[in-house]
Formats: C-alpha cells, sequence, structure tokens
C-alpha cells in the first residue's frame, strides 16, 4: 500500500516533469518536409523549447527570494551564535552595555572570548523599540485614516489628486532627511513649545504620569515615535485610500436609499469593507516603525542602557543601536560586540515577525463576514 | 412624523410580517403626484414637464427605451439625485400629499419612507442578521432586543428563513445572487417603507430566482405602493397594475398596464410595445 502511493506519486511527478515538453517536435517538422509544404510554419529550437526555458528561468527567479531569506538568516545565526552562548538568556532581561576593556587580556567563559568586564543586555533597546513604534502607529492611524476618508469622500478630484502626491513625496524621502528634519528642527521646536505644555498640563497620575517629567533637549521618546508616525503615514493613508476607494458605489447607495447619514454610510458599510485592509496596512506601518533605523539613530540620543522613564527621555532602539555602535562594536579584538550586534538583529526579526503573525490571527478573527474581493495582506 | 414612526415601531415589535407598512395618512390620493416636473444635470434636461400620478396600494411599471429617464424618475421619488452634483428639478413632486423638494422635507425620513432596491443586490459587509436590521438601528425604529425577532420576521416575509435561518451570523455573499436581492429586499422593508421603488430588480437574475421576486414584489401590494422600472415587458404585464412608458425624456403615455399594452394611444409607445412583442 505504501509502496503502491510512492509509486503513483512518482509518476505523477514524472508527469507533471515532461508534460510541458512533448517528446515528438520533430514529427511535424518531418511531415512538413516530406509534403513539401512550405507554409506550414516553422519549428525553430527555441520555438520547441521556449516554454522549458521560460519555466525554468522564471522558476529560478521565483526561489531567489526564498533562498536570499535563508541566506541572511543563516549569516546572522552563524554570526550571532556565539554571542547567544555568551550572552545567554539574560541577554533579554539585562539593562547593562558594557563593551568591557579592550586593553585588558581577553577572558574566555564557556568557550567564547570577550573583552574583559564585557555584559551586554537588550532590554532597554526591546523596550525602547515597542514604545517608540507604539507612539508612533497609536498617532499615525488616526491621521491616515481620516486624511484617507476626507481624500475620497469630501475633496474634490483635483485636491485628493494633490494630496495623493503629497503622500506619495512623503513617502519618497529618505529616512536620512527626516532625521535631520527630527534633530534639527522638531525636537528643538517640540521640546521648546509642546512639550513644557503637555508636561505642566497631564496630572502626574500613572499612565498619564509618562507625560509628565522634563522636557529635555527634543531628542527622545516622543520626538522620535512623531518623526516615525510622519514616514508612517503615507503607507496607512495611501492604502487606505485605494481600499476606499474600492468599496463599490452600489453598496453605499443601499445604505444611503436607507435613509442613513453619511456617517452611518461610513460604519455600517465603508468601514467594514476596508478594515481588513486598513489592519493590514497598519502593521505594514508597525513593522517599518519597528525596524527604522536612521532617523530613530538621529532622533533618539541612542542612548545604552536605560529605559526611558518619561515621553521625553533619550533613549534606544534595537536598529539604531546597531547602527551606531558598529563603528566601535569593529574595534573589539575579540569581535564579541559584532556578534552580539548580529544577536540584537536576530531579535528584532524575531519581533517583526511575531507582530506579523499576530497580525494575520488578528485578522483572521476580524474578518468573520468574508468580503467578496480580496483580503488586504 | 413622530406619530408616523410610532405606528410602525409598534408593528415591528409585534412581528406581523403580514402587514408591514403602517397606512399612511392620506390613502385616497396617489402615492406620488408629479406635476410639471422636469429633471435636469448640469443644465441638460433630462425628464421634461412630467405630470404623473403613481397610484397608492399598486404596482406602477416605468418602461421605455434606455435613456429615456425612467431611472431618473425613479431616483428622484427617494431623493437620491439630491446626491449627484448638478442635478436640478423644477415642478412639483408630492408625496402623499407633502411636497418632496420644498426644502420641509427631510431626504433621509423620506429615504425611510421610501424604500429602494436595486439593479445589482447590494448587502452590507456585515452578517445577514445585521444586514436586516441595518435601517432600523440606523432610524432607532426598535430597541436592541426586539432586533432579532423583526430580523426573523423579514427574512420569512420573503421567503429566505428556512435557507439562512442557521447562519445568521456569516456572510451574505456566499448566498445565490437571487438570494441577496431577497435579502436586501428584506432590509428595505425592516424600515416599514410606505413605498418601494426597484430599479430592474431582476435584471441580472436568473428566472427562478426573478419568479420568487415578483411573487415577493405582488404580494406587498396593497399594503405597500410599489414603482418599478423594467426593461422587461413582459414583467410589467405580469406584475404592474399600471404602467408608464417613457420616450426621449418624455412621458409618452401612461394608464393600466392592460390598456397600454393592447390599445396603445400614442405612436411611439405603439412602437416600442409592438416591436417588442411583434
Amino acid at each position: 500500500m505504501v509502496h503502491d502511493q510512492h509509486a503513483r506519486k512518482t509518476h505523477a511527478a514524472g508527469r507533471l516533469l515532461s508534460s510541458e515538453s512533448p517528446p515528438a517536435p520533430s514529427a511535424p517538422e518531418g511531415s512538413v518536409a516530406a509534403r513539401g509544404d512550405r507554409s506550414g510554419g516553422v519549428s525553430t529550437w527555441w520555438r520547441r523549447h521556449a516554454e522549458g526555458v521560460l519555466k525554468w528561468s522564471t522558476g529560478g527567479a521565483a526561489v531567489v527570494p526564498g533562498l536570499a531569506l535563508a541566506g541572511v538568516l543563516v549569516a546572522l545565526l552563524v554570526e550571532a551564535i556565539p554571542a547567544i552562548r555568551g550572552n545567554g538568556l539574560g541577554f533579554f532581561t539585562r539593562s547593562s552595555w558594557e563593551p568591557g576593556n579592550f586593553y585588558n587580556p581577553p577572558v574566555t567563559i564557556g568557550g567564547v572570548t570577550r573583552p574583559a568586564g564585557a555584559s551586554y543586555g537588550a532590554w532597554p533597546l526591546i523596550v525602547g523599540t515597542l514604545e517608540s513604534s507604539l507612539v508612533a502607529i497609536v498617532v499615525a492611524v488616526p491621521v491616515a485614516f481620516g486624511t484617507a476618508m476626507v481624500v475620497v469622500w469630501k475633496l474634490p478630484r483635483r485636491l485628493s489628486a494633490g494630496i495623493g502626491f503629497c503622500l506619495e513625496m512623503l513617502a519618497g524621502i529618505p529616512s536620512v532627511v527626516f532625521g535631520l528634519w527630527a534633530a534639527l528642527t522638531l525636537g528643538p521646536f517640540l521640546s521648546r513649545h509642546v512639550f513644557p505644555f503637555v508636561s505642566r498640563h497631564t496630572p502626574d497620575v500613572p499612565p498619564l504620569s509618562f507625560f509628565h517629567g522634563p522636557a529635555g533637549s527634543g531628542e527622545g521618546l516622543a520626538t522620535s515615535g512623531l518623526v516615525l508616525a510622519v514616514m508612517v503615514v503615507p503607507i496607512i493613508a495611501s492604502t487606505s485610500r485605494d481600499l476606499l476607494r474600492q468599496v463599490p458605489r452600489g453598496t453605499e447607495e443601499g445604505a444611503v436609499a436607507l435613509g442613513m447619514t453619511d456617517l452611518e454610510v461610513a460604519r455600517t458599510v465603508s468601514i467594514p469593507w476596508v478594515r481588513t485592509g486598513v489592519l493590514g496596512a497598519c502593521v505594514l506601518g508597525l513593522a517599518r516603525a519597528l525596524g527604522e533605523t536612521m532617523a530613530v539613530a538621529m532622533a533618539s540620543g541612542v542612548v545604552l542602557g536605560t529605559i526611558p522613564h518619561d515621553a521625553y527621555a533619550t533613549f534606544g532602539t534595537i536598529a539604531s543601536v546597531i547602527v551606531s555602535q558598529l563603528d566601535s562594536a569593529l574595534t573589539d579584538g575579540t569581535g564579541f560586540a559584532v556578534r552580539t550586534l548580529a544577536e540584537l538583529g536576530l531579535v528584532l526579526m524575531g519581533m517583526s515577525l511575531l507582530v506579523n503573525v499576530a497580525a494575520r490571527l488578528l485578522v483572521r478573527r476580524s474578518s468573520s463576514v468574508a468580503l467578496p474581493v480580496g483580503r488586504g495582506i | 412624523m413622530v406619530q408616523l414612526l410610532g405606528n410602525d415601531t409598534t408593528g415591528l415589535a409585534g412581528a406581523a410580517p403580514a402587514a408591514p407598512a403602517a397606512p399612511e395618512p392620506s390613502v385616497a390620493g396617489p402615492a406620488f403626484a408629479a406635476r410639471g416636473l422636469t429633471l435636469s444635470y448640469g443644465g441638460t434636461a433630462v425628464l421634461a414637464d412630467i405630470d404623473l400620478d403613481v397610484p397608492a396600494g399598486a404596482v406602477t411599471a416605468l418602461v421605455g427605451p434606455t435613456g429615456c429617464g425612467k431611472t431618473t424618475f425613479l431616483r428622484s421619488l427617494n431623493r437620491m439625485n439630491d446626491r449627484v452634483p448638478g442635478f436640478r428639478l423644477s415642478g412639483s413632486l408630492e408625496l402623499f400629499g407633502e411636497d418632496l423638494y420644498d426644502g420641509t422635507s427631510d431626504p433621509l425620513v423620506v429615504r425611510r419612507r421610501v424604500g429602494m432596491l436595486f439593479q445589482r443586490p447590494n448587502p452590507f459587509p456585515l452578517s445577514i442578521r445585521e444586514n436586516v436590521v441595518a435601517g432600523v438601528k440606523a432610524h432607532r425604529l426598535a430597541r436592541r432586543s426586539e432586533l432579532s425577532a423583526i430580523a426573523e420576521a423579514r427574512l420569512r416575509q420573503v421567503g429566505l428563513w428556512e435557507a439562512v435561518s442557521d447562519r445568521l451570523g456569516s456572510s451574505p455573499f456566499r448566498l445565490s445572487g437571487g438570494q441577496q436581492q431577497l435579502l436586501c429586499l428584506a432590509r428595505a422593508l425592516a424600515v416599514s417603507p410606505a413605498v418601494l421603488l426597484l430599479d430592474e430588480p431582476t435584471s441580472s437574475l436568473d428566472p427562478v430566482s426573478t419568479a420568487a421576486v415578483e411573487a415577493m414584489l405582488t404580494s406587498l401590494v396593497p399594503d405597500i405602493t410599489v414603482v418599478i422600472v423594467t426593461h422587461n415587458l413582459a414583467q410589467a404585464r405580469r406584475i404592474a397594475d399600471h404602467t408608464a412608458f417613457f420616450h426621449q425624456g418624455r412621458l409618452a403615455e401612461h394608464g393600466p398596464t392592460a390598456r397600454l399594452f393592447d390599445d396603445p394611444s400614442e405612436e411611439a409607445t405603439r412602437h416600442s410595445l409592438s416591436g417588442h412583442f411583434g
């Protein structure tokens, strides 16, 4: 029985491979020649093999993304394994960031060589990454969806095209420019005119006490979150706009014909229609915020080893620390610092993966009413 | 109007599918009365100088060639054209003696009293149950605890209950086209309209579903006034008590269906109707 199944499977696979190129391309050629009929068409090598060539070349191209992902993962893992062993599980709970003394002889603990006194912990960076991304999403989602609704429903075509253009331009600005803007303009402005006001007027009770503190210099959590929000808005807004445009007019008219107000039409038809896709866009935005490097590196202050106590405190994220610490890490003769950065990279990838999986579960649960159109993600 | 809503709510609470509509105040007169009605989009007249009484409690069919303005006329009966930029209306149009366009009527209330069914089924992306009661909830016609009973009563009324009773919480998009259209009908009936407008409601349906919808429509009268736009003259003949024939932006002729089809007095009517049947 088992053997039988195996045989059938092999046969099927064989058929799959061979079916695309029938084994008798020469027969018609021969008969054409025999009849001396030149108008019967020609069977060149290319015509006979085009399908096979196409199949293998496109198939090869399709494999490239998978190989690239596997390659990055493997390289990162190989690089990080000594750090994973050396830092242990405490990596996720420690707050220290001590490269150790590069001038003293290195020590070897558990087969891993590191500078004397080296001790690394990712906890503040994990918290910083999550907090800044959370700020970004909380600010960006209402702004982006509001923009999309206004553009689709309220504005004349000309104006909405203009706003669409602005969104695309915003999405195209390099993040280093955003970082520069945040560090030179937005941060100082906020710390001088906005943060003191917010801090003064929020009561000192948890969780609002998070916004109660010294305004600082402008580098920090709130500034980074806001810059990230500006970067995330185009992603969510343009996707939401496109989704809202796809809501069938007839369905919206059905709601209007029941005597619903614009708001009720939106609540009954339009928003349920786009909910899944917008959720997908929010996850894309969140992933962008989690991994955003340069703007945060310039706006956060890249502080190592401390968890931000209030919204205005300087902090660090995984990505920003990797980029800002790489140079000094390379001076570690034992290589332990660089390997620790690789381990940090793995943690970041794991977080992105978790967000993605969580979003998929959320989407599956929220889309109990199947739409006659494709899902957002 | 407040009193009317009160009447309807009690009717719904009783969940009696046989008596869907509260009787309108002046049932003696026509449901709609158009006088010198001219409709235009962006300065171009689509319909000119229409004088038409749509009898209450009967089925009236609006027929005519494509582009003759019958759908525009239909959509002005529940003020759907208000939403079209550049739409203008002159003359007068009364619903049970109340002018629809003199600035005193509320389009939201008008659309509750005058329900509409569209060419293509357009269920909302909500569950089947929520689809039926969407209008009831928007107009706050019933308490939350009554919604389930309303949904069941309306689904029974349109003959859909048996098919969907075990999946009220699931998507309406898995239903067949005909079932979706019946669901939309149940949704329209749930707010107890006095009039139901239909814009070629069976043009995208198969013959069996068409028959089901037609049977439903004829069962609504005389409680509800039905106005139906149709390209299908056989359908008009089957279900309509009165027929109005539109031609090139004018009302060419109107009257009892039998007389209009058997003995049309206008040349255009005769030409069109006999062309279809001859």
